[in-house]
């Protein structure tokens, strides 16, 4: 799409009324790559701002200039500006004699039990050994879902392989229950049974629902996780912004502590359903400020992996 | 819903006109952008959002319009037609016939919330005394049939399922097979989830339709859907006949003009759409009445047909 930057050539200084047609092109095509349309109309003005001014000889230097910009960027969005290092926090931990806690939230239907699943697998395949809380005490099905899963990683790693103990087990107390309570027996459960980590899989909750908003406030508060990741599909549209805006600010309001904890990182979800329209990485990551530590590729175990920025701006400039 | 939520920015939109002295080029162009902006952060699909500009454009011909209440109105009715057509397919809703067994088979991807809705369905027709019933022909998904299970329990459904087989053409064809014997008249299919990029699944999907032969299909969509709906739905409807859509989790914030893109996708209506997670949470969709709703907002009444 570079070529409609082709009219531009040999323009004195580019003015933002020279520039504006050739960057409402590109916003549109960032926003068919499903990258929400305020940021798309952000990344265009940033754009704009490197291009203002400039003198540009030929084509090539300006469709040049301005993917290099854009490249720029998107890299920048996508890069962390801190590393989550999960299996390094969780020998530290495990040194201190405590279980390391991740907590997993979202809207519904995102992929937050399978994903938790997939991360209780590497984490298994990492020598360590998991609780899984059941804090999804709401929706049908919740609590057989991970003890179906439970049982499906146990027989992938049974305890001949890990010296006659156990690898995985489910904590659950069924539906109806205060969550955060069965989050904070599952983690005391772990510290006495000497598990490395305890995954807490949560209910969907859709970020306006005040009250489930503050009851995740309230497990969150009350447990102090380790890790609180943000479960997030690729699917999503504008609504990925609003999404981890309000799980954050809700989060820091109703916590009732000094420091509250917020979204540590993201978990981008069904990565192989949205073919080149990878936006999404975008909008969240721009959002938030916050990695996406772990990408969902499918729904098997083995298909989770870490963000390929590389591969995600190329789809993108595509 | 989108349209809804939009009427108040395309009114605003629609007043610039009135407001402006003189109508031109300039004015209609500003007004355009407006209402493509906000059909965009609505998620509306972007191929349809350039179609409806182009047409809405290619409808006014400054050089022969008259006066200025002449051209306002034009716009306003070129603008409303392009809008409508974006939740009228055009095709009337397929029903069920009272007394014969009525097949409903629901697709699509994974978590846009098939699961929940089929017992919405069920729900909804077992209240208006259908004899209805559920069969889960998910053996993917992990928990997929205690899911079922507990919620037509709890709404007192009858229901179909295996913990033991693997194949959900067997469990789709014992399960209709079974219900059709027993003289029901609301037979829903619940099936796992899947995306056009996994041939496997679309194949599965194939053979549990030719199986069972259901009398519609059903495509869920999740409100928030962005940009990659239109080749999922299109997908979807290449492979089987889909014939209604209904939109979910329109109780959250999302507008759902992402889902809307599976109405164009597979010249299909909205019948339903989910408000929230109980049973109960789900609403009739129609969409002649909704247009008109749309068009009885302040002083835009009237303006099509006209
Ligand atoms: N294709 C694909 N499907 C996925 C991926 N992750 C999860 N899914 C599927 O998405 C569906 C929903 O997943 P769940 O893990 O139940 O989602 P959830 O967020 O826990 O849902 P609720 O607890 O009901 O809010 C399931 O069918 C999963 O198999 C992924 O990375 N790719
Ligand atoms: N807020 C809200 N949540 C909904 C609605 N419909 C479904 N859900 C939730 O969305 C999540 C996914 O729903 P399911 O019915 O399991 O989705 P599915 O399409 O059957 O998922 P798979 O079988 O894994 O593909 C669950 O948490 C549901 O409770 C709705 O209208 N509003
Ligand atoms: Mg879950
Ligand atoms: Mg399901």
């Amino acid at each position: 799409f570079f070529s409609v930057f082709r009219g531009l050539v040999g323009a004195k200084g580019l003015t933002k009324e020279a520039l504006q047609p050739a960057l409402d092109t590109m916003g549109d095509h960032l926003i068919a790559k499903n990258v929400a349309a305020d940021i798309a109309k952000k990344m265009c003005d940033s754009v704009a701002t490197k291009l203002e001014g400039k003198v540009l000889g030929t084509f090539s230097t300006i469709a040049y200039t301005v993917k290099q910009s854009l490249n720029e960027s998107l890299v920048q969005i996508l890069t962390p500006k801190r590393r989550v290092d999960i299996l390094r926090d969780v020998l530290e931990s495990q040194r201190a004699g405590k279980p390391y806690v991740i907590t997993f939230c979202g809207v519904n239907g995102v992929g937050k039990s399978t994903n938790l699943a997939k991360i209780c697998f590497w984490l298994m395949e990492n020598g360590f050994r998991v609780l899984i809380a059941a804090c999804d005490t709401f929706r049908a099905g919740a609590v057989e879902q991970l003890r179906t899963h439970t049982a499906r990683l146990s027989a992938l790693h049974p305890p001949s392989m890990h010296g006659g103990r156990e690898s995985v087990h489910l904590f659950e107390k069924g539906y109806g229950k205060d969550a955060a309570g069965i989050a904070m027996q599952a983690i005391n459960t772990a510290r006495e049974m000497r598990h490395d980590v305890v995954l807490v899989d949560t209910a969907g909750r859709m970020q306006d629902n005040e009250p489930l908003m503050r009851a995740l406030a309230k497990l969150i508060a009350v447990n102090s996780p380790d890790l609180v990741l943000f479960v997030g599909e690729a699917l999503v549209g504008n609504e990925a912004v609003d999404q981890l805006v309000k799980f954050n600010q809700a989060l820091a309001d109703h916590s009732n502590v000094q420091n509250p904890r917020t979204i540590d990182g993201i978990v981008l979800t069904k990565f192989d359903t949205i073919d080149d329209k990878v936006g999404a990485a975008i909008s969240m990551t721009y959002t938030t400020g916050q990695p996406i530590v772990f990408v969902g590729t499918g729904q098997s175990y083995p298909d989770l992996r870490s963000l390929n920025a590389k591969a995600v701006v190329n789809a993108l400039l595509k | 819903m989108v349209l809804a939520d939009l009427g108040r920015k395309i009114n605003n939109a629609l007043r610039s006109l009135s407001n402006a002295t003189i109508i031109n080029e300039e004015v209609l162009q500003s007004m355009l952008s407006e209402i493509c902006r906000a059909l965009l952060e609505a998620d509306v699909n972007i191929r349809l959002v350039k179609k409806l500009r182009e047409n809405v454009r290619s409808a006014i011909d400054f050089e022969e319009m008259a006066s200025g209440l002449n051209k306002r109105k034009m716009i306003q009715s070129a603008v409303f037609r392009e809008l409508v057509k974006l939740v009228d397919p055009g095709v009337k809703a397929w029903q069920p016939v009272k007394g014969k067994p009525n097949i409903i088979m629901f697709v699509g991807l994974q978590g846009s919330g098939k699961t929940t809705t089929c017992t919405k369905l069920a729900y909804y027709y077992q209240r208006k005394n259908w004899k209805t019933c559920l069969i889960c022909a998910d053996t993917f998904r992990a928990g997929a049939f205690d899911q079922l299970k507990q919620n037509a329990t709890k709404a007192r459904i009858p229901f179909y399922g295996s913990y033991t087989e693997a194949d959900p053409v067997v469990i789709a064809s014992d399960g209709v097979d079974k219900f059709k014997g027993e003289n029901f008249e609301i037979i829903i299919v619940d099936t796992s989830g899947r995306h056009k990029q996994e041939d496997s699944l679309f194949e599965e999907m194939l053979q549990v339709y030719n199986t069972i032969n259901p009398d519609n299909v059903i495509f869920v969509m999740d409100a928030s859907i962005g940009q990659a709906c239109e080749g999922q739905a299109r997908a979807f409807k290449e492979k089987v006949d889909v014939g209604s859509v209904i939109v979910t989790k329109l109780d959250g914030h999302a507008k759902g003009g992402g889902a809307l893109s599976a109405v164009a996708a597979t010249q299909s209506p909205i019948i339903f759409i989910g408000t929230g997670e109980h049973t109960d949470d789900f609403e009739m969709f129609k969409t002649q009445p909704f247009i008109k709703k749309l068009l009885n907002m302040g002083d835009i009444e009237g303006l099509i047909d006209k």
